[in-house]
């Protein structure tokens, strides 16, 4: 190992894990000695990737209150190394920790809103895409419908949440009140997904999300047709497959069918 | 290999800042964007980054090259940076003189390389395969520095010097952080500018700094203070009209103050070419010799 490897590596060893090898390397002098110096580092390490994750929890942080999101930080950057080049990219373990710790676990739904949160990142600086449009559709010829798929835009994101996370969400970020937590009847499945420069979201009925997400699956819009009708009834299917697909291409979910 | 023109006087682009700056278009020839901040798929920050390509010469800055490492370069974070300076057609791209992680990990901070003969020679073999990657030569940017290392046998001017040297490569030198590091290690911070060859340096950082008494901590937080102004002065008077922006990266004001700032940081500039135009040859000017090593000694 070279002797800037040796250093590189007893130093980060300090930033990480408080390591003291990197000791050695370094010099102080009366007016600052080693340990203050090398706390600059440390303290800065910690609190720049805990800045991070109020960055991308903020609606998680205002609902902890800044000593519990502190800890909960703390906790993350003791545990969690960054392999990543950005930063923005730092934190998207952080609903596993808080689903699988002891001291969190025991309140799920902080899990759910940090996914939530997440995925509201991920759809906010997705890749773009030009949606298709109503007229674009109307141009596919009768013979082609059956065996119709789609593309899809590439912010499109799908949950399903146990809790009243995004009603949580939309609470704390609009400075609104807020619901007290609660436990759906049954899971909720979330669709999130920007259009333009927009992001949205909204809660899917079984029917819509078991299509939407077989279509996503590439299943042919005959086979989604089949699908409803299983669901739905021969009478009802054919209207409410054409529905669900104008207000698919509507939100621009839809980026080219073919 | 000649050096891109000079821009004149920017300032950081902060997301802040968009809709007054797309609004009032204030009186700034170029931003520096940080370059990590739009390698994203798509969406609002790459949405406003071509917004303000199209009003503005821009310059890509990025925290994430990590020149100075032992770990192989990210030959995937730099193509990431080629495809982005395609679309935005910067003037130059810049990075930082220092490291940030090695073993598949990054701290996300600018650390400090010992000032050696090796890491010297590793650091120029790695900016020349960066310049052959991007095809085109990069800035390299000094860093605050809070320790100092037992093996080091060059000073920081030196080692700068010889990394731009020996890869063939330009200079970003933040003048906050030579003021800091000259703190910090106590040295003078005009030794360090009488170094560096004029030829190379490219742009000039001002920014703030926290002082905590026995040392500085480079936050760029704060506006420039007088000595950091004091020593771009000096900076002028020996580089001549250099590309300058201001960097604020946290409590970041609105940007009327920030163009006013930049209004100080051009009449400075004005008024040191303008008398370096008439002056003859003499002893360093009263103001730019009011360096740190006085308040460096002085107890707080």
């Amino acid at each position: 190992m070279s002797a800037l490897a040796r250093v590189q590596g007893d130093f980060q060893d300090h930033l990480l894990r408080g390591g003291a090898a990197v000791e050695a390397h370094v010099l102080g002098t009366a007016r600052v000695p080693v340990a203050t110096r090398l706390g600059v580092y440390a303290g800065a390490y910690r609190s720049r990737l805990a800045e991070a994750l109020e960055n991308s929890y903020p609606a998680l942080a205002k609902l902890l209150g800044e000593a519990d999101f502190h800890a909960l930080a703390a906790e993350y950057v003791r545990t969690h190394d960054s392999p990543y080049f950005s930063i923005r990219y730092y934190g998207d373990e952080l609903p596993e920790l808080l689903a699988e710790h002891s001291e969190y676990a025991a309140a799920p739904v902080l899990a759910e809103l940090a996914r939530w949160e997440w995925t509201m990142t991920d759809v906010f600086d997705a890749a773009d895409a030009t949606a298709l449009t109503h007229a674009e559709l109307s141009r596919v010829s009768p013979e082609q419908w059956a065996g119709l798929r789609f593309t899809w835009h590439p912010s499109l994101r799908r949950l399903a949440l146990s809790w009243n996370a995004p009603q949580i969400w939309q609470g704390l970020t609009a400075d609104a009140e807020r619901p007290q937590a609660s436990l759906n009847a049954a899971p909720v499945e979330w669709l999130l997904w920007r259009q333009e420069l927009t992001t949205y979201f909204r809660s899917l009925g079984a029917t819509e999300a078991a299509a939407l997400d077989a279509a996503r699956n590439g299943w042919p819009f005959g086979e989604l047709c089949e699908l409803l009708c299983w669901k739905l009834g021969e009478a009802d299917a054919p209207a409410h497959a054409a529905r669900l697909l104008r207000d698919w291409v509507g939100s621009g979910l839809i980026t080219s069918a073919a | 290999m000649l050096k891109p023109p000079a821009l004149g006087f920017g300032l950081g682009l902060r997301v802040d800042h968009y809709e007054a700056i797309l609004a009032d278009r204030p009186a700034v020839d170029w931003f520096e964007v940080l370059t990590e901040n739009y390698l994203v798929p798509g969406g609002k920050p790459l949405h406003y980054l071509m917004r303000m390509r199209e009003r503005y010469p821009l310059a890509m800055h990025g925290v994430s090259m990590s020149i100075g490492s032992s770990a192989p370069l990210d030959r995937g974070y730099l193509e990431q940076v080629k495809q982005l300076a395609r679309r935005v057609e910067p003037a130059w791209i810049s990075d930082h003189l220092c490291w940030t992680g090695v073993a598949g990990r990054n701290t996300h901070d600018l650390l400090p390389l010992p000032y050696t003969e090796e890491a010297l020679e590793h650091v120029a073999e790695r900016v020349r395969a960066v310049q052959d990657i991007l095809g085109r030569r990069i800035l390299l940017e000094n860093v605050s520095s809070y320790v100092a290392f037992r093996d080091s046998s060059l000073t920081e001017w030196e080692f700068l010097r010889g990394v731009a040297e020996r890869a063939d490569c330009l200079i970003l030198l933040d003048v906050n952080n030579i003021y800091v590091s000259a703190v910090n290690h106590e040295f003078d911070p005009r030794d360090y500018l009488d170094a560096i060859p004029a030829g190379r340096v490219q742009q000039i950082h001002l920014a703030g700094h926290e002082n905590h008494g026995d040392y500085l901590i480079d936050t760029h937080d704060h506006p420039v203070p007088d000595p950091v102004w004091e020593l771009y002065a000096a900076a002028v008077a020996r580089f001549g009209a250099v590309s300058t922006m201001i960097e604020r990266d946290a409590h970041i004001p609105p940007l009327a103050e920030l163009c006013a700032e930049l209004d100080e940081a051009r009449a400075l500039a004005a008024r040191t070419l303008a008398s370096a135009a008439g002056a003859v040859p003499g002893p360093r000017s009263t103001a730019a010799a009011s360096g740190p090593r006085r308040s460096a000694a002085a107890p707080s």
